[in-house]
């Protein structure tokens, strides 16, 4: 059917990754502009744009379970947490009195998302049990029950206040922390992480679009559009919402397990309700239940600063002369997306995309 | 004895400070069907307000106590109007988040106004004596405690008494009932939704000045006390009032006792439950009700439709 972009004739192909030659083609150009940005953009760009990686993929994962699977999710930020100190465990260096077995990143990178996940399993009885705003509301205990678990268990997390050093690169035995020498060009550590999570964020980007279109992704979406009518149609409801729930901390493990490399130490007070809110806007502001919005969301929400950072210095305001710090603006503004996009375009980025994509599709008629 | 009668009035004070908020939720909750996350952030604001009433502007404190707690009542109602009524009718879950960017704006603001040092309210309590406190039979009765106490009987005993007799009150009870109904009946029900949001700013503003007032202080974790109303609300169930109130004395209680008990239950169980754990112990006991109950003790079993 060439020339008919559109025209679909089996299911196959409908439901296929890349439903069209330009969206393939698009993925790839996309693909390779990425890595070759690593090559050309300066430090500061390549830290935002490693953050957004790996902050898009925490965020697919609470997109699979308040996106897909329609189940508030207040806590993500506290698997996020397990991600980052099961890996830091694992994968750093014992200190004085944290523990830590220096271990492979090909360890520590899965355990930390595997262990997340169990956690995630370990409590689905209750948030299976729930729905709606009960659901949010022991999410939001979850929170903080998280953030008094990590700052006691100080041999694990350094404790409030302090903190620890986080899992090491060590990639196929080789230490990646103080960068790499291929032939004659040199790696430096940053490069690095950025070709690991730009790596990592395509799979997962890959494995998020892959699940909807797979026999879990239809249940999610029947459970989060009526889960009544979803187990009256043969749904497994506490299979499905409990596999949401690990899926989507296994994803914010991996992340967790990654975000802090780039610092190199976190410290318990991150994990704290803010951190959790972030990611839930982030998938509000990208679009819930879209396999693109995170990935917007995300990129939207670590560049924003560096864009207000831009704005000011390119109509010379100085930050004394503002009646709030920068760290303020860079709140109140986000609240206020969170707001506005919630009012206004509940599709999110996702939406505003998909509208004008639909309109330079028909461009120049307007229907 | 002592120490256990020191506890129960500690609990019962913080008891009184979360129904005060509780309440509140409630309301905007069976007005509304929204559970507003910007309640803990409203309380703030309102002891910010009247700390600059009273300390920065100098304006006499029971004065500054009664215009603040006003102005947190009109500054709820205008969120209301600006935020809440576009979102009339869509998900619960985007008007929960959507509340949570207000708290985010508010407190930011409030924040950045708070600065780095705490601040006083300029209530006349510790001025009092003996650092605001009675010692009564070897228990310490802070004024303010009891203040908090005598505040929110009265202020449940008045809103029992507007729900019952006033028309306004019947019209709220209505609304929450039957929405429908209500504007069939000729019920302004956007009315008794910005009633609905101007009461509840005004209790988060009377438990915000209980929570910060003397030597508390305002600080931005303040805000952190009043979100423990959540897990209050939660045990009573979110559309009870009555509820609202047994779950802040659950947990207040809670709180005091685990505040006082909690090194001599860990010498007898041999662990630590880490420090701060009487600040914890409300979300457990919210986890552990949830399982068994998960409408709360008096929430209305929700019933559905396929």
């Amino acid at each position: 059917m060439r020339g008919r972009p559109n025209l679909y004739t089996d299911y196959n192909k409908e439901s296929a990754i890349f439903s069209n030659n330009t969206q393939k083609s698009w993925f790839f150009i996309m693909v390779a502009f990425s890595f070759s940005l690593c090559f050309i953009a300066s430090e500061y760009w390549i830290y935002l744009l490693t953050s957004s990686f790996l902050m898009s993929i925490a965020a697919w994962g609470l997109n699979i379970v308040s996106g897909f699977a329609g189940q508030i999710n207040l806590a993500h930020g506290f698997f996020v947490g397990i991600g980052t100190y099961t890996s830091a465990v694992i994968g750093g260096l014992a200190g004085a009195n944290v523990v830590g077995f220096e271990l492979d990143m090909l360890i520590w990178l899965p355990v930390a998302g595997i262990t997340a996940a169990i956690v995630g399993l370990i409590i689905a009885p209750i948030t299976v049990r729930l729905k709606g705003l009960n659901l949010g509301l022991v999410t939001l205990a979850l929170v903080f029950i998280g953030s008094h678990l990590f700052s006691n268990f100080k041999s694990l997390t350094g404790g409030a206040g302090l903190g620890r050093k986080v899992a090491r690169l060590k990639l196929f035995g080789i230490d990646l922390e103080n960068g790499y020498q291929i032939g004659n060009y040199f790696l430096e550590k940053n490069q690095i992480l950025y070709l690991l999570s730009l790596t990592l964020c395509i799979l997962c980007g890959l494995g998020i679009k892959n699940l909807v279109r797979s026999r879990a992704g239809r249940a999610y979406s029947a459970i989060r559009d009526g889960d009544i009518a979803a187990e009256a149609i043969g749904i497994n409801i506490f299979r499905y919402k409990a596999s949401a729930f690990a899926l989507s901390s296994f994803f914010g493990g991996i992340s967790g397990a990654m975000f802090f490399t780039v610092s190199g130490g976190v410290e318990p007070g991150t994990f704290n309700l803010l951190y959790s809110i972030v990611f839930v806007a982030i998938v509000v502001i990208g679009g819930a239940g879209t396999v693109l919005g995170p990935l917007f969301g995300a990129f939207f929400y670590t560049m924003f600063p560096a864009v207000i950072q831009l704005l000011l210095h390119v109509f010379e305001i100085g930050e004394q002369s503002l009646p709030l710090n920068l760290g303020q603006i860079e709140r109140i503004l986000f609240g206020l997306f969170i707001i506005s996009f919630l009012i206004f375009e509940p599709r999110g980025l996702w939406g505003i995309w998909f509208r004008l994509r639909n309109y330079f599709k028909a461009w120049p008629f307007s229907y | 004895m002592t120490i256990f009668l020191q506890a129960t009035v500690e609990g019962l004070s913080l008891a009184a400070i979360y129904s005060l908020v509780a309440i509140g939720f409630v309301l905007i909750y069976k007005s509304m069907d929204v559970l507003s996350f910007a309640q803990p952030a409203l309380a703030v604001v309102g002891a910010g307000i009247i700390s600059s009433l009273a300390v920065d502007r100098g304006i006499p404190f029971w004065l500054a106590l009664i215009l603040g707690i006003f102005l947190t009542g009109v500054l709820s109602l205008i969120i209301e109007r600006t935020f809440l009524r576009p979102m009339v009718g869509e998900p619960v879950f985007s008007v929960a988040i959507l509340t949570i960017g207000i708290d985010i704006l508010l407190r930011t603001v409030l924040d950045s106004w708070i600065g780095i040092n705490p601040r006083y309210l300029g209530d006349p309590f510790p001025s009092f004596g003996n650092f605001g406190a009675v010692n009564v039979g070897g228990v310490n009765l802070k004024f303010l405690e009891l203040s908090a106490l005598v505040t929110a009987i009265l202020i449940i005993a008045i809103l029992s008494v507007f729900f019952k007799r006033s028309k306004y009150g019947v019209a709220m009870r209505a609304t929450s009932f039957d929405q429908e109904a209500a504007l069939a009946q000729g019920i302004n029900v956007g009315r008794i939704f910005g009633l609905a949001w101007f009461i509840a700013g005004i209790l988060a503003a009377f438990a915000g000045f209980f929570i910060t007032g003397g030597f508390n202080t305002l600080g931005q974790f303040s805000f952190l006390i009043a979100l423990r109303a959540l897990p209050a609300v939660v045990i009573g169930g979110l559309d009870s009032i009555p509820g609202a109130v047994v779950g802040s004395i659950i947990i207040g209680l809670t709180q005091g006792y685990v505040a006082y008990y909690q090194i001599p239950f860990e010498n007898l169980i041999g662990f630590s439950l880490g420090s701060g754990f009487s600040l914890l112990a409300p979300y457990l006991i919210m986890f552990v009700i949830l399982i068994f109950r998960p409408d709360g003790l008096f929430g209305t079993e929700e019933v559905e439709r396929v």
